[in-house]
């Protein structure tokens, strides 16, 4: 701190950790590899330095070194938090960056309005449950369930994101996480074929689970191997793979309980 | 022909989308002009892609027109509030992402290992690699189709963010 009253031009050092901690931020809050890439090079340029930055499931990999004197380098890795999606700091850090290069912010100033990104307060867990039980109960609705088998799935949903939450504020790993709401919220929704509930009971079943599939890390695999960063997409597709397999584990060992052989 | 059963449905089945897009899109955390946005969206490109396999479009195909035309809409939304396009058009296309045919393929591989009859594992080998390519087109076509505009006018895309 005292470095930075004392003279006014940010060391190569500075500089090198704020870009890095912006890069693992934007892929913790799960923007694709381009995003972050043109994000961070815009914030770079400014501050007149080029980097060259690669990007990984689990680390950052930069080298920055000044525009007009390559001998003034550094190189830094960093690591990358696991994925927390929050659409708010992508959509908020990306317009942070084209401010730095259009008014030419100072160095102060941009990693303020970092740090006041970064901490903002969620949305309240309550009312994502709530939203969340409503979306996959809608979702039920889509593939043709009946009355019974929207409302069984809405109890579902409620019990399994629940057990999510409280899981995954204690730290769980994830794909225990994953297994074990994918577990609860199809043992509930399974209780359609034990008290013969309605006439769909197997999509009751079968779209219980479905609120837990990775769609965004999904789609940000593919559009990584899209634009060419074929191995960070390949990591994410195995690491969504993954999360499927472990849904239909916890799926198949609630369908095993309740002695169901079909679906 | 479009009449005015079909047209029930499609309300229907777009209101439902919309819904479906706003649970979803809460678990990524977005602002408040997104989540609308991006219920708008799923709501039209949902009941394009019902309307489509009505008229007897196979999935893949319908889900790649349904979201270009939500990449396409998604790039005028970003300019309009100033935020990526990804935020608001990832969630519009959730309800679109094939988790019914993702998971049929991993029961179905685990039944084909449980199964010892020679003639049902056949039967779920083909099931797994029916459902399997379904999800992964699917998935394919959602991507290609969302980012076909992004692509085309890569100058508005990055710079939606901007404000001078």
């Amino acid at each position: 701190m005292n470095n930075e009253l004392e003279n006014k031009v940010p060391t190569i050092e500075q500089i090198a950790v704020l870009l890095t901690d912006i890069a693992s931020q934007l892929m913790t809050s799960g923007a694709h590899t381009m995003r972050i890439i043109q994000n961070v090079s815009r914030m770079a340029k400014t501050f007149g330095y080029k980097i060259d930055l690669s990007v990984f499931q689990q680390s950052i990999m930069m080298t920055i070194s000044d525009k007009n004197d390559d001998s003034k380098l550094l190189t830094k890795i960093t690591k990358i938090k696991p994925l927390l999606l929050n659409f708010t700091i992508v959509s908020e850090l990306s317009a942070l960056s084209w401010d730095t290069y259009d008014k030419k912010l100072p160095y102060e100033e941009v990693i303020e309005s970092f740090h006041q990104i970064v901490a903002q307060k969620r949305m309240s867990r309550w009312l994502v449950l709530f939203l969340v039980a409503c979306a996959n109960a809608a979702f039920c609705g889509l593939f043709k369930g009946d009355f019974y088998a929207i409302g069984l799935v809405f109890m579902a949903t409620l019990a399994g994101f629940f057990v999510r939450q409280e899981m995954i504020k204690r730290h769980i790993n994830h794909l225990v996480v994953f297994t074990t709401s994918a577990f609860v919220a199809s043992l509930l929704a399974g209780m359609g074929y034990v008290f013969h509930l309605g006439a769909t009971p197997e999509i009751a079943l079968g779209s219980s689970v479905l609120y837990l599939i990775p769609g965004v890390p999904l789609i940000n695999s593919i559009l990584d191997i899209i634009e060419g960063h074929v191995l960070t997409g390949i990591a994410r597709l195995v690491n969504a793979s993954s999360l499927i397999v472990c849904i239909a584990i916890g799926l198949f060992t609630s369908m095993l309980i309740l002695g169901l052989e079909k679906l | 022909m479009i009449t005015t059963e079909l047209l029930r449905l499609m309300l229907i089945d777009g209101l439902m989308a919309a819904v479906a897009a706003i649970g979803f899109a809460v678990i990524s955390n977005p602002s408040r002009n997104a989540i609308f946005v991006s219920a708008f969206l799923a709501a039209i490109g949902h009941a394009l892609r019902f309307y489509l396999i009505k008229t007897g479009l196979e999935i893949s195909l319908a889900t790649f027109v349904a979201a270009s035309f939500i990449g396409l809409l998604s790039i005028f939304f970003a300019r309009v509030i100033h935020c990526p396009a990804e935020v608001f058009s990832f969630p519009s296309l959730l309800p679109m992402i094939p988790g019914m045919f993702a998971y049929k393929t991993i029961l179905s591989l685990i039944k084909f290992m449980q199964n010892s009859d020679v003639l049902k594992a056949q039967g779920f080998i083909m099931d797994f690699f029916h459902y399997g390519m379904t999800t992964l087109f699917i998935l394919l076509a959602l991507v290609v189709g969302v980012s076909l505009p992004v692509l085309f006018f890569p100058k508005i895309s990055f710079s939606v963010t901007r404000k001078y």
